[in-house]
């Protein structure tokens, strides 16, 4: 295998495989990317055994070959070297050239045939897209997914495919957050998926914010999702997803409208003395008016007011300062509502204006 | 600093008459081999904390072996503490029978520090019908020092303009917290006794150690920077462990003391409201500890749960080999039920039941000892007599024996 190519063509594939690679791995080969040139394409293929990235590039190549190279390495000599330089690469039979100007690095090879592949998917469901309305899924539900969690189903975002709906739902049991989007094409059968952690970090780093077409193939133990010009496989995680619908209060209820910015400093401003571990933060709601009382162990104490339209009973709940700032973060809206039934129910929060994302928030015991 | 004199063994002595004036060392229980302290008697034989009870017979027949009798030691150490608080509120419990007084407040009250400190001895005295060392100083680690000059029954006074030059042919691996690793790197550098520290750069000590490493250099020079700390800080883990019998090979007497742990971490975090998540289970055997760390599903207290992690553990780690000692710790404990889970596995009813039911073993072990109601599995578990570790404290989770 031989081929020339431009310094940034070459980087900007690795950095959209490199996620794949782990830092530390029992297969030699997956520290590796494999590199496939084609006579006209150049695919560059990272993976950790449970996912895998695709990167192709058009480029025409002086001698078709495939080849495992070092994947940290080979990007680090790529960063470091100057933005226009020209890049050659030559692979003999277990060491690899590379050359650009007056540098020259010989790397270690291992066989392409050593580079572990994927297992077959078998389609059941499939359709396409915008990207930006698969990122914007993902990213206004994928903050609730749960850190290793011994339920490891929750430590993953569930994608659910109904009659012309497509649904994200992520939980870590403390709040839960959803997102709705309708979709073209008729799916006849609901199907249920959960993408691991890891998948979606890539997934979410993979989309932009375009409406260029993105077509996902949901296997029953895959799924995958074609760019362009790159291709993500992720395994999926073998699980029951919680019922999600069981925990949505109904939309009965105290309930409470205030600008979204304001709350949100509000809630930085008393969050500074709040416990750092626990993060608790007591909630009272009176006629037209929300206090937010926080207290460290070192006895220092935040209050903090705000006039807010509420009409209904006082109340005083306890609530992680963290989970209702990261809900209120996922929206640039102005208005946001809040609906809580008692200080040992879940707070359903909304955005009025965009109904197909909800969130719901367990409190904490006072 | 006040430090009690010989604590375990004047406690013995004081109670059993007969003992005075004899050489006394306290073990672990009548079968256990290493001392846990010994009386003043037995120290001009040689004997010191720490020695195996047949090496100090040999220095020593006449020995009397007392077994400890941890409880009555928590028991003194509490009135001890009390007392002292109520000559001088400022009082930091620094172990079982150490504790640092700050005098600032209280001297327009009584006078002199040295005043002051005749009335807490004093006080002590009343209180346990023991003799303790005072040491009076202007910083922490001063005071203790001055503590431990003249024992038993010592009573020094270093004022702190005079303590930087009464420190300065003092070895600096005299000083409370400077130890073999810390002692190794100042030699290195030329500072072997406190005077020398003057010599080496703050940012030295800083660059390796951090800020208990600037600590160290004030101490060095009779300025400690550190103040008391009168609160138990929030505890970082919970555990406890037993020496088995040598080599012990049995499933089953393994699992009697692992359940023995669980019962007895689980009872002290219920005690004081906590709950965890992670536990670490470890045995001990001839190549070392082995074990895992394991998790729960949703954080908890109930001794069960975590006797399931405890077969995982063996079923995981133990391939049959002899074991000298188990310990089980539960990391970063939290307290209870703060965050409501929108899934929990167990319904609401069955955690209550779970609940209630602990409740009642609580109190009625409260009120009749531990382990009066236990798991018929625990009939067997072992006679080794609790220990009280020098960590001890009256207020919070380290009450505990």
């Amino acid at each position: 295998m031989k081929f020339k190519i431009q310094r940034d063509d070459l980087l900007t594939p690795l950095q959209q495989v490199i996620g794949a690679v782990e830092k530390r791995q029992t297969l030699p080969a997956l520290a590796n990317v494999l590199i496939k040139a084609n006579e006209n394409d150049l695919s560059i293929i990272a993976t950790d055994l449970e996912i895998e990235l695709v990167s192709r590039i058009n480029q025409v190549m002086d001698q078709p070959g495939e080849i495992t190279l070092p994947a940290k390495k080979l990007l680090d000599i790529c960063k470091s070297l100057p933005a226009d330089a020209e890049i050659s690469i030559d692979v003999d039979v277990d060491r690899a050239l590379v050359k650009s100007g007056r540098s020259r690095f010989t790397l270690a090879t291992l066989p392409a045939s050593d580079f572990p592949a994927l297992d077959e998917i078998t389609s059941v469901h499939e359709f396409t897209l915008p990207q930006n309305i698969l990122k914007e899924l993902i990213d206004r539900t994928a903050f609730a997914m749960a850190q290793q969690d011994v339920r490891y189903y929750l430590n993953g975002l569930m994608m659910e495919v109904a009659s012309g709906l497509i649904r994200t739902v992520a939980t870590d049991g403390h709040r839960l957050a959803f997102c709705e989007k309708t979709i073209e094409g008729d799916q006849v059968d609901s199907k249920q998926v959960i993408i691991p952690r890891k998948g979606v970090t890539e997934l979410q780093r993979l989309l932009s914010d375009t409406d260029e077409p993105v077509k996902v193939v949901l296997g029953n133990n895959h799924i995958q999702c074609e760019l362009q010009n790159q291709r993500f496989t992720s395994k999926l995680i073998d699980g029951r997803f919680p019922d999600y619908k069981r925990v949505m209060p109904e939309a009965e209820g105290n309930t409470m409208l205030v600008d979204r910015e304001m709350l949100k400093q509000a809630l930085i401003r008393a969050s500074i003395l709040s416990n750092e571990k626990y993060r608790g933060i007591r909630v009272i709601l009176g006629d037209s008016l929300l206090k937010l009382q926080a207290q460290n162990p070192d006895q220092e104490e935040a209050d903090v007011e705000l006039e807010i339209n509420y009409t209904g009973l006082p109340m005083e709940v306890g609530m992680n300062v963290t989970y209702m700032l990261d809900v209120l973060n996922t929206s640039s809206q102005e208005l946001v509502q809040a609906m809580i039934k008692d200080a040992n129910s879940s707070c359903l929060l909304t955005f009025p204006e965009e109904s197909q994302a909800k969130y719901v928030i367990m409190p904490m015991r006072l | 600093m006040l430090d009690m004199n010989a604590f375990f063994a004047s406690v013995e002595m004081r109670d059993f008459p007969e003992l005075r004036g004899r050489p006394v060392a306290v073990t672990n229980g009548l079968d256990g081999t290493c001392i846990i302290t010994c009386s003043y008697e037995a120290r001009a034989a040689g004997i010191h904390t720490g020695m195996r009870l047949y090496e100090a017979r040999q220095r020593c027949p006449e020995l009397v072996q007392r077994a400890a009798r941890p409880e009555v030691y928590a028991q003194v150490s509490t009135r001890i503490m009390d007392a002292l608080t109520q000559v001088c509120p400022d009082v930091e419990v620094f172990s079982v029978d150490e504790a640092f007084i700050d005098m600032t407040a209280s001297q327009r009250l009584y006078g002199t520090p040295i005043r002051i400190a005749y009335l807490l001895r004093r006080a002590v005295y009343q209180a346990s019908g023991l003799l303790s060392s005072i040491g009076v100083s202007g910083d922490k680690t001063t005071a203790k020092f001055a503590a431990k000059q003249n024992k038993p029954n010592g009573f020094t006074v270093i004022p702190p303009w005079e303590a930087r030059q009464h420190l300065k042919h003092v070895p600096v691996t005299a000083l409370c917290g400077i130890a073999q690793g810390i002692g190794r790197f100042l030699a290195e550098r030329g500072v072997h006794v406190c005077g020398d520290m003057v010599r080496l750069p703050i940012g030295e000590l800083a660059k390796r150690f951090g800020n208990p490493g600037r600590r160290i250099w004030y101490m060095a020079q009779g300025a400690d920077p550190e103040p008391l700390h009168y609160e138990v800080a929030a505890p970082k883990s919970i555990g406890h462990g037993k020496v088995m019998p040598p080599d012990t090979r049995s499933r089953d007497v393994i699992l009697t003391y692992l359940l023995h742990m669980s019962v007895k971490v689980c009872a002290r975090m219920r005690r004081h409201d906590l709950e965890a998540m992670t536990y670490s289970i470890a045995l001990n055997t001839r190549d070392g500890w082995i074990g895992s760390k394991q998790r729960l599903g949703i954080a908890g207290d109930d001794p069960r749960e975590l006797y399931q992690l405890c077969l995982h553990t063996l079923e995981q780690c133990w391939q049959g080999q002899g074991v000298f000692q188990v310990q089980i710790t539960a990391l970063d404990p939290m307290p209870c039920k703060r965050q409501l889970d929108m899934f929990d596995t167990q319904s609401h009813a069955q955690r209550q039941k779970g609940q209630q039911l602990f409740q009642a073993v609580d109190a009625i072990n409260e009120r009749y000892g531990d382990l009066t109601l236990a798991p018929a599995l625990l009939l067997n578990r072992s006679k080794m007599p609790n220990v009280i570790a020098p960590s001890w404290k009256p207020k919070g989770h380290r009450q505990s024996v």
